[in-house]
Order: C-alpha cells, then sequence, then structure tokens
C-alpha cells in the first residue's frame, strides 16, 4: 500500500491542481462562445486569488473567501465587459489592461500581506461509498468541496450549453450576433451575462488556489495560470468536458514538479518551474494545428464588437 | 437609453484630448486607491513628480526608464499596425540580454571596446529576433495564436535566465545571489552626460524611432503595412505578401526589444540577473497605444511613462508606497484609451422613452 500511497498523492494533488485550471478555462470557453475574448484571465485570477485570501483570513472561514473571490473575479470582469460590449474596444488590449490591473491591484493592496498564512484552509470532505472505490475514490471522493463543486459546474455546463435553450443562444449569438439579434436574442445581455460569469468562474480559479491549494499569499502567486487557461480553451476546442481532461494535464504536470521537488530531485528548480510553460506552448501548437486540420472553427464572432443598427 | 451615431468627421482636439483624459482618470482612480490606504495621494503624486521630474538628476532616471521603452514601443508599433499581438517583449528583451551578455562574459578577450560592443549590439537584436520570430512562423504556417505564444515565451525566457543565474552563469563569489561575473570594462556602455547613468544607449532609441518612422511613412514597406492593417484580404488581393511583412515586422520587433534589453545589462546593470526590467514590456504596450501607434508621439509617452515608472521605484523606496500603484494607474489609463475609441468614430446620442 505504501508503495500506492506516493501515486496515490500524486493523482490526488493533479485534481487540486487542476481544479485551479479549470475553473478559469471553462469561464473562457462560456465568454469566447459568447464573441468575447477576455484576456484578463490571470488578472481576474488574481483578484480573485487576493480577495479570497483577504477575506479566508479575516473571518476565518475559507468558504466565505472562496465566495468572495468569486464575486471579486466577476466584478473585475465586468470592467472588460463594459469597454468590449457596450463602447466596442479593442478585446485584446482590453483583456491585457485587465491582467495589468489585476497584478496592479494585488501588488498594491497586497503587500502587507505577503507571507501570511491561512488558519483555517478548505479541508477534504469524504464522500460515502464513493471515496471507498479503490484508487478512484481516494482520487476524486476525497476531496474538498470546491473540488466537487467544480465536477458538478463541468456536467451542468455541458448540459446547458449542449441541451438548452440558454446554451442555443449563447451559440448563436457567438457564431452570428445579427441572426440572433433578428431572432429576438439580446446580443448585449448574453455578452455581458456570459462574460461577467466567465469573470466568476476565473475569480473560483484564484480564490482556490489561495484558499485550498497554496493557503498564502506571494505577489503574482497565480504565475501565469490565467494564460495556461487561455489556451486550454483552444485545447478544449471550446467544450467544458475536454477542459477538465486538459485542466487535470496541466494540474499533473503541476503537481509532479511540487512533488519532486519535495522529495529532492537533482533537476534544477528553473527547468522544473518551466515545464507548465514548455507543456502549454507544446500542446497550443498541437491544439492548433488540429483545430485547422480538422477545420473546427472558433467562435465566429469572436473579438468582434456587435453594432445593433438603429432604426 | 443612449445610442452611438457616427461621426461624419473626427474632431482634431478629440485626438489630443483623449490620452490626456485616460492619463488623467488613471492617476485620479490611482489617487482613490492611495486614499483608501489611508495615505495623502496628493502627497504621493508630489513625490512621484519630484523624483520623476524634479531635478535634472530625477529627469536623467526617467530617460533611463524611457530609452528601453522607446526601444521596444518602436517595435511594438511595426506589428501593432498589422493587427500582430506581439506580447512577448519581455522575453525578446531577456533574450537580448542573455545572447549579448554570452559574449560579454565569454569572448572578451582581446575585443576592443568598439568591437566588443559591436558584437553585444548584433547579438542581442539576433537573440531578441529569434525569440521573436518563433512565435511568428507558428502563426504563419500552422495559425497558432500569436497571443499566447508571445507570453508564454517571456516565461520561458525568464525561467531560462533564472537557470543560467542559478546554474551555469551564476558568479561563484556572489554570495548566493543569482547573478553573473561583473561585465570587462569594454563591454560596458560609455556614459554620455557625467553624474548620470545615461548612456549612449539614448541614441540607439532616437536612431530606432528615426529609422521606424522612415518605414512607416515613407518606405514601401510602411505602405504594405498600412493595407494589411486596414484589410488583410485586400492586401493580399493587391499582391502583397501578408506572411513576407508579419515576419519582417516581428524580426525589426524582437530586435529592438532585445537591444533594450543589451541596454540594460551593458549600460545599466554591468552584470546579467534575474530581475532586469519585468514591466518594460507590458508598459510599451501601453506606450504604443497612448500615442496612437505613432513613432514621434512615442517618445515624449515613453517619457512620461518612463517617469512614472522612476518616480514610482523611488517612492516605493523612501514612501513605502508600493510599485503596484504604477501598474493601476497603467492599466486605466490603458482602459480608457481602448473604451474611448469609439468616440472618434461615433457620438452619443440620447434617446427618450422605452424602445
Amino acid at each position: 500500500m505504501a508503495h500506492h500511497s506516493i501515486y496515490i498523492v500524486l493523482f490526488a494533488n493533479t485534481v487540486k491542481a487542476g481544479t485551479i485550471l479549470l475553473f478559469p478555462t471553462i469561464g473562457e470557453i462560456f465568454a469566447e462562445r459568447a464573441g468575447i475574448l477576455n484576456l484578463g484571465v490571470e488578472g481576474m485570477m488574481l483578484i480573485g486569488a487576493f480577495v479570497g485570501f483577504v477575506v479566508a483570513y479575516t473571518t476565518k472561514n475559507p468558504y466565505m473567501g472562496f465566495l468572495a473571490g468569486v464575486l471579486a473575479g466577476g466584478f473585475a470582469s465586468l470592467i472588460h465587459a463594459f469597454i468590449s460590449i457596450t463602447l466596442r474596444g479593442n478585446q485584446i488590449v482590453s483583456g491585457l489592461a485587465l491582467t495589468i490591473f489585476g497584478g496592479g491591484f494585488t501588488t498594491f493592496y497586497g503587500q502587507k500581506w505577503i507571507n501570511m498564512t491561512l488558519t483555517h484552509t478548505l479541508t477534504p470532505v469524504k464522500i460515502p461509498i464513493l471515496s471507498r472505490i479503490p484508487y478512484i475514490g481516494m482520487i476524486f471522493f476525497n476531496q474538498d468541496l470546491i473540488v466537487y463543486l467544480s465536477y458538478i459546474v463541468v456536467f451542468v455546463m455541458w448540459f446547458i450549453l449542449y441541451k438548452t435553450r440558454l446554451g442555443l443562444n449563447l451559440r448563436a449569438v457567438g457564431e452570428n450576433a445579427k441572426a440572433a439579434n433578428a431572432m429576438g436574442i439580446s446580443v448585449y445581455k448574453v455578452r455581458y451575462g456570459w462574460t461577467f460569469f466567465g469573470g466568476l468562474l476565473a475569480g473560483a480559479g484564484g480564490a482556490y488556489l489561495t484558499t485550498a491549494y497554496a493557503p498564502f499569499w506571494l505577489d503574482g502567486i497565480t504565475a501565469g495560470r490565467g494564460w495556461i487557461a487561455i489556451a486550454l480553451v483552444i485545447f478544449a476546442m471550446w467544450d467544458p468536458v475536454k477542459a477538465l481532461v486538459g485542466a487535470y494535464l496541466f494540474g499533473g504536470i503541476n503537481a509532479l514538479q511540487f512533488q519532486l521537488q519535495a522529495t529532492g530531485t537533482t533537476i534544477p528548480s528553473a527547468i522544473l518551474n518551466m515545464l507548465p510553460y514548455i507543456g502549454t506552448f507544446v500542446v497550443i501548437i498541437i491544439s492548433s494545428i488540429i483545430v485547422k486540420t480538422r477545420h473546427i472553427k472558433p467562435p465566429k464572432e469572436l473579438g468582434i464588437p456587435y453594432i445593433r443598427e438603429e432604426k | 437609453m443612449f445610442y452611438f451615431e457616427k461621426r461624419q468627421q473626427t474632431p482634431g482636439y478629440l485626438k489630443a484630448l483623449i490620452p490626456i483624459i485616460s492619463l488623467l482618470l488613471g492617476l485620479f482612480i490611482g489617487a482613490l486607491a492611495i486614499l483608501i490606504t489611508g495615505i495623502n495621494p496628493l502627497l504621493v503624486y508630489k513625490g512621484l513628480f519630484l523624483n520623476a521630474f524634479g531635478s535634472w538628476y530625477a529627469f536623467s532616471e526617467t530617460l533611463v526608464a524611457a530609452v528601453p521603452l522607446i526601444l521596444i514601443t518602436s517595435g511594438l508599433i511595426v506589428v501593432f499596425r498589422m493587427n500582430v499581438w506581439n506580447i512577448g517583449a519581455y522575453g525578446q528583451y531577456i533574450m537580448g540580454a542573455i545572447f549579448s551578455s554570452y559574449f560579454a562574459l565569454f569572448a572578451s578577450n582581446g575585443l576592443s571596446k568598439p568591437v566588443m560592443l559591436t558584437v553585444m549590439v548584433i547579438a542581442s537584436m539576433v537573440g531578441g529576433a529569434i525569440w521573436a520570430l518563433i512565435p511568428t512562423f507558428l502563426k504563419i504556417f500552422w495559425e497558432v495564436n500569436e497571443v499566447i505564444t508571445t507570453l508564454l515565451l517571456n516565461y520561458i525566457a525568464l525561467y531560462i535566465l533564472k537557470f543560467l543565474m542559478y546554474g551555469p552563469w551564476k558568479n561563484p563569489s556572489s554570495y548566493g545571489f543569482p547573478l553573473s561575473k561583473t561585465f570587462p570594462d569594454t563591454a560596458i556602455l560609455p556614459i554620455i552626460f557625467k553624474g548620470t547613468r545615461l548612456t549612449i544607449a539614448i541614441i540607439f532609441a532616437l536612431l530606432a524611432v528615426l529609422v521606424v518612422w522612415f518605414l512607416i511613412k515613407k518606405s514601401k514597406f510602411g505602405y504594405e503595412v498600412r493595407v494589411i492593417g486596414d484589410n488583410p484580404l485586400a492586401a493580399r488581393y493587391a499582391g502583397i505578401s501578408v506572411n513576407r511583412n508579419i515576419i519582417i515586422g516581428m524580426a525589426i520587433s524582437g530586435a529592438l526589444a532585445g537591444l533594450a534589453g543589451m541596454t540594460e545589462v551593458s549600460g545599466i546593470v554591468h552584470y546579467l540577473q534575474v530581475k532586469i526590467g519585468a514591466d518594460y514590456g507590458y508598459t510599451s504596450i501601453i506606450v504604443a497605444w497612448i500615442a496612437y501607434l505613432d513613432p514621434l508621439i512615442t517618445v515624449l509617452a515613453s517619457v512620461l511613462f518612463g517617469g512614472l515608472a522612476s518616480g514610482g521605484y523611488s517612492i516605493q523606496i523612501t514612501m513605502r508606497v508600493s510599485y503596484g500603484i504604477v501598474g493601476l494607474i497603467e492599466s486605466i489609463t490603458l482602459f480608457s484609451l481602448v473604451g474611448a475609441q469609439i468616440f472618434l468614430n461615433y457620438r452619443i446620442r440620447w434617446k427618450n422613452g422605452s424602445s
């Protein structure tokens, strides 16, 4: 058993680290499906991570912290929504501004929180029966409540996207905004709604990082995970279930990196820390080639402002 | 409710007003952010201003920060005009620093100063250009999104630098600090104003601006860049090689960012270390936008944001106000700039009642 336990820990940590990426990836998938490219994921994650940490620290309740981080990410996304939807601004630049904003905001207010550690973090809650399944139980069903929430989010969002009117409207807006408008769908409302949703989930990823995975505060603690999430959207080909695969793949790299560092290795830490970015780099190239050769198209309206004609 | 109505003509004053208002809005929101922490924002801004423009030395430090901004932004302008998004200036800057440092650290024997510096300049430009061309070819051959790849290459470059600084290039007598040996004198850029840190890099920067200005406004390349920016499909029909121009543009952009990295290690730090000019890559995106992608206005904008960076760095030390305030001000300015573009082509109209 002792021989196996190291792998179980590794895979359980894979799920945890993957959850940090899973939330923002799904959020960005839905924003992009609505036609809004939000490159501010890294900034929204940082804000979610920071607000989540501070609230968890002061209330001594990690769930409160997580919820606050989620909302903070959502509010941050509204700046991008206003500029790219109402003011029809350049989405690439506005998203970058949001990333710079998240960095500046958390560096500025985070100064006095650096190196502080949470006393109360998210703790595992065993699911009866399921957690007793050999291996699978220990890896997937001996986690904290937010990980379980992420399973539900994947399923619910898959269902919404393909099986409901809400999803139909969303896809209509992302594929042809003008036609969607003619069908009586409010393009602006759909885009605001899903951009906000994307912000909530980016906030969730950040808040999960600081309330469960790394319960302390460091400047720039998300370390580029927001960009990895954006790359995973392409890997997932805008599908929430494939996002799960991608997120766990990179969660695995994170977990492996952590385990190697903890057990002592001769591989220089700079090389270990480079792995997720090299991995993302390779994955984005392969995904792009697949997308190109299989003629899978990103949402047609992605990044294009919608202008409703005035009568 | 309000709606936007298309303008027949853009009023000239508006184009000048938008950057000014955006910067003021950035400063205003920044002031609110400072106020929340219980510090008087006016005192902070006074300190920032004096540390940026208050004396000749302060101003010279502002120019020291402006030089890499000018170099990087001049290059970014070329590609941004084609709607190619090079977000990787930071990585290209690091590669420029690494490539030029290699010669300073390991191949300086017997070379005179002019030769050495020339070699380093060329090496840095090659290093930066290589780092910019990797995502360019990926974009051209396989349509890999350059925003993500250039950004990822920033992190990869940073960890290559860290690997070198903690490993093979580490100075054995640096007491564990991640930095290289000090460069020989032949590898150090000469200072042009005594008592300051201003080197001949300022001449590189002005040359870069002139070259880019000429390329954009006077050459066939610049004309093609404009056509591609307006409509890449039309450019293709007109027989313009879009890919060729993107490759040239990205090579220029990467080379200039690389050169900026060289001027930092050779002109300012005099050795290679992990922390070099982390913010220039992002700040130059803002500089490019506030200058409407115009090379000459870039110089002015770079001095302004160089002052913000240099002043912000000083008040972090003297007043303990976090450097994060600079990022806050910059991002709000950029939001406002992007959001306000619509007013160049549209005006707000109000309509009564429901509709």
